[in-house]
């Protein structure tokens, strides 16, 4: 009798529970077309994990303006992000690079229009240990021997002296070993490094503008600083802000401009364009989504103002000059 | 063999227990010199020390590093949403998220589990494509867990004609998809509780006129649902501290204006995100306030679901072992 009574109980708890999810998944259909391509209502933000915290303010404030439109913000990272965005998946893409142009084709193809807002300057800090005071100051010629598609296999900074030489550099890299740890290439901060610093260098010698293979790669920026911090003569890169919140564990290194000037990286030299290794970030708004979502436009309208004058400076990035957030402005309203 | 209850055999097998067992007899008859057993003893010994050990380190750890958020604002930590500073940011969305992520699982993993397990054990002929299946259901218990992310990703999320059921990346998509993580493990312990129901316990059943369904409704299942139970339970509360899967999925990282309450079963099919995904994302941020003390917090909390949820499953196979007994 006791058994059967606690079967049934079982049978009744499995109906009971089959039927609460039948509840759940039928229940609201009706709210389903927004979520499919970007939404109507809501804003949803993808792409740059560097971009990410700007975006995070912005949306954090934007509750307080507008409570009605829902927000969502993620950072994959800047190919992962123009790849939703361009199949329509999101409203506003996040990227620490400009749009390639696979990426660009892949938009048109699916019919995704967007406007490109230049939204701040972030430099890109190159770093070693603190206990490394051989090194202070290098130029891209010393950074192209050391990281460049050429370097693979040199297992000593001195190793990239002939390079360096030949390349235009002071050749006057210490005897030490090298451990290089740096952003992979999904990152949008590898692609700026290889584009600010390795480039030019490449393109004058016959070589791929790519950094050498045998790096070890992070996805997790705290695993670079990791790394440069326990290893006395390591090398590696990441975004400014990051390195600035991890000034006491590793050494900021100068690096020399066009005119051979050391300049150290600081929020006001890389406004100023000294700092050689500056990069724009950007986002990339879907026209279409904000052609028909009101929520939307505020978001982005919140962005221009709030957005460019203040979060900016709290996520730790360096804002644009004024005539820059003018050009931003520009863009977004004449879209 | 007599017609037998259950209540018998369970008495019969608490008399068999009660019995003294030989065990002390022999242990004095053990060689006073036997310095390999010793030695076995004593790695024994050290190996769940040393699994004990990795442990404590661990939990000590995390509490340590969690304890200025559990001490200093637990409240306002479990009920605030995602932000931009650590001191402002809790963990409410990836609560309501964790939650509805695995509920999902447990509905779906759960009968289907259970009826899966029952047919091949007590259904299936004893054929070759039996063997087969169940020798790929123990091959997929085996199978990564970001591999069913991307299932999860293909079919889930972007399949056509499934993705206006589950919304796209929602707790109905990440839930499916864990449920599906989950399948194998539930079939299997299943099975083996089935397989452990006493073959006189059946024959009691049929002996009595009763039909094959009646003895595994009335029988085989109510005794073999405490193993069911417990091994389906913990495996659903491995799924919940599952990363991998949901990041494929697409759980929201960095932030979401919505704090939906508990009842409202809505966010089932609204973006969302889950403690193992915020714990990730925090772990990778500058600030020591993300990467420290929130990420530890995150993960006590964590840990404490995932227990509770053990613990639902030690109190359930008490409480069905004691009605198998017949108390």
């Amino acid at each position: 009798m006791t058994r059967s009574n606690s079967t049934n109980k079982l049978v009744a708890l499995l109906a009971a529970l089959t039927m609460v999810a039948a509840a759940c998944g039928g229940g609201d259909s009706e709210g389903s077309e927004g979520s499919t391509s970007g939404s109507t209502s809501g804003v949803n933000v993808s792409g740059s994990s560097t971009v990410e915290p700007i975006a995070i303010r912005v949306a954090e404030d934007f509750k307080t303006v507008d409570g009605d439109v829902k927000t969502q913000v993620s950072g994959p990272g800047t190919g992962d992000g123009f790849k939703l965005f361009c199949e329509g998946g999101t409203d506003i893409s996040n990227a620490s690079r400009t749009i390639k142009d696979s990426e660009a084709e892949n938009c048109k193809e699916n019919g995704i229009n967007y406007v490109e807002l230049k939204v701040a300057v972030d430099g890109i800090a190159v770093m070693t240990n603190p206990a490394n005071t051989a090194v202070e100051c290098l130029s891209f010629a010393d950074l192209y021997a050391l990281v460049g598609p050429e370097s693979a296999g040199f297992e000593t900074w001195a190793a990239g002296n002939e390079i360096a030489a030949d390349a235009g550099g002071d050749a006057g890299l210490p005897d030490a070993p090298l451990v290089i740890s740096a952003p992979g290439t999904e990152s949008g901060t590898y692609d700026s490094f290889v584009e600010i610093v390795l480039e030019g260098i490449a393109e004058e010698r016959g070589e791929e503008p790519d950094a050498r293979i045998d790096y070890s790669s992070a996805a997790d920026d705290n695993v670079i600083i990791e790394t440069l911090a326990t290893n006395d003569t390591s090398f590696g890169w990441v975004g400014f802000a990051f390195a600035v919140e991890n000034a006491d564990r590793v050494k900021l290194i100068d690096v020399k401009d066009a005119d051979g000037n050391c300049v150290t990286p600081t929020p006001e030299t890389i406004a100023s364009n000294e700092y050689p290794i500056a990069r724009d970030l950007f986002i990339y708004v879907n026209t279409g989504s904000a052609a028909n979502n009101e929520g939307l436009v505020a978001f982005v309208d919140h962005f221009m103002d709030f957005g460019l004058d203040t979060a900016v400076a709290e996520a730790g990035y360096v804002p644009l000059t004024d005539e820059a957030k003018a050009a931003t402005r520009a863009a977004w309203t004449g879209r | 063999m007599a017609l037998t209850t259950p209540g018998e055999i369970a008495a019969n097998a608490a008399k068999r227990k009660a019995r003294p067992t030989p065990r002390v007899e022999l242990s004095e008859l053990r060689r006073k010199n036997d310095v390999a057993g010793t030695v076995f003893k004593g790695l024994l010994l050290g190996g769940i020390f040393v699994t004990f050990l990795i442990l404590i380190v661990l939990l000590v750890q995390v509490v340590r590093d969690g304890s200025n958020v559990l001490t200093g604002r637990l409240g306002d930590f479990l009920s605030s949403g995602l932000g931009s500073s650590p001191e402002i940011s809790g963990i409410a969305q990836a609560l309501r998220g964790t939650f509805y992520v695995t509920l999902i699982t447990a509905l779906v993993a759960f009968p289907l589990g259970i009826a899966s397990a029952l047919y091949l054990e007590e259904y299936a002929p004893k054929s070759r494509l039996t063997n087969f299946i169940n020798l790929n259901i123990r091959n997929l218990a085996g199978v990564p867990s970001v591999v069913y992310g991307i299932l999860g990703l293909t079919i889930f999320v972007n399949g056509w004609g499934i993705r206006s059921i589950t919304g796209g990346r929602t707790p109905i998509a990440a839930g499916l998809t864990l449920a599906a993580l989950v399948l194998p493990i539930v079939i299997i312990t299943a099975t083996e509780a089935l397989r452990g129901v006493p073959r006189a316990l059946r024959e009691a059943g049929y002996g009595v006129g009763a039909t094959k369904s009646e003895v595994i409704k009335d029988h085989v299942l109510p005794y073999a649902a405490p193993g069911i139970l417990t091994g389906t339970l913990l495996s659903i509360a491995r799924a919940a501290g599952e990363a991998a899967p949901l990041i494929l999925i697409g759980a929201t990282t960095g932030f979401l204006s919505d704090i939906p309450g508990w009842g409202d079963v809505t966010q089932a099919r609204e973006p969302f995100t889950a403690l193992p995904i915020i714990i990730a994302s925090w772990a990778r941020q500058p600030q020591e306030g993300f990467k420290v003390d929130n990420a530890a917090a995150a993960i006590v909390v964590l840990v404490v679901f995932v227990l509770l949820v053990n613990a639902a499953a030690i109190f359930m196979r008490n409480r069905f072992e004691r009605k198998r007994a017949g108390l």
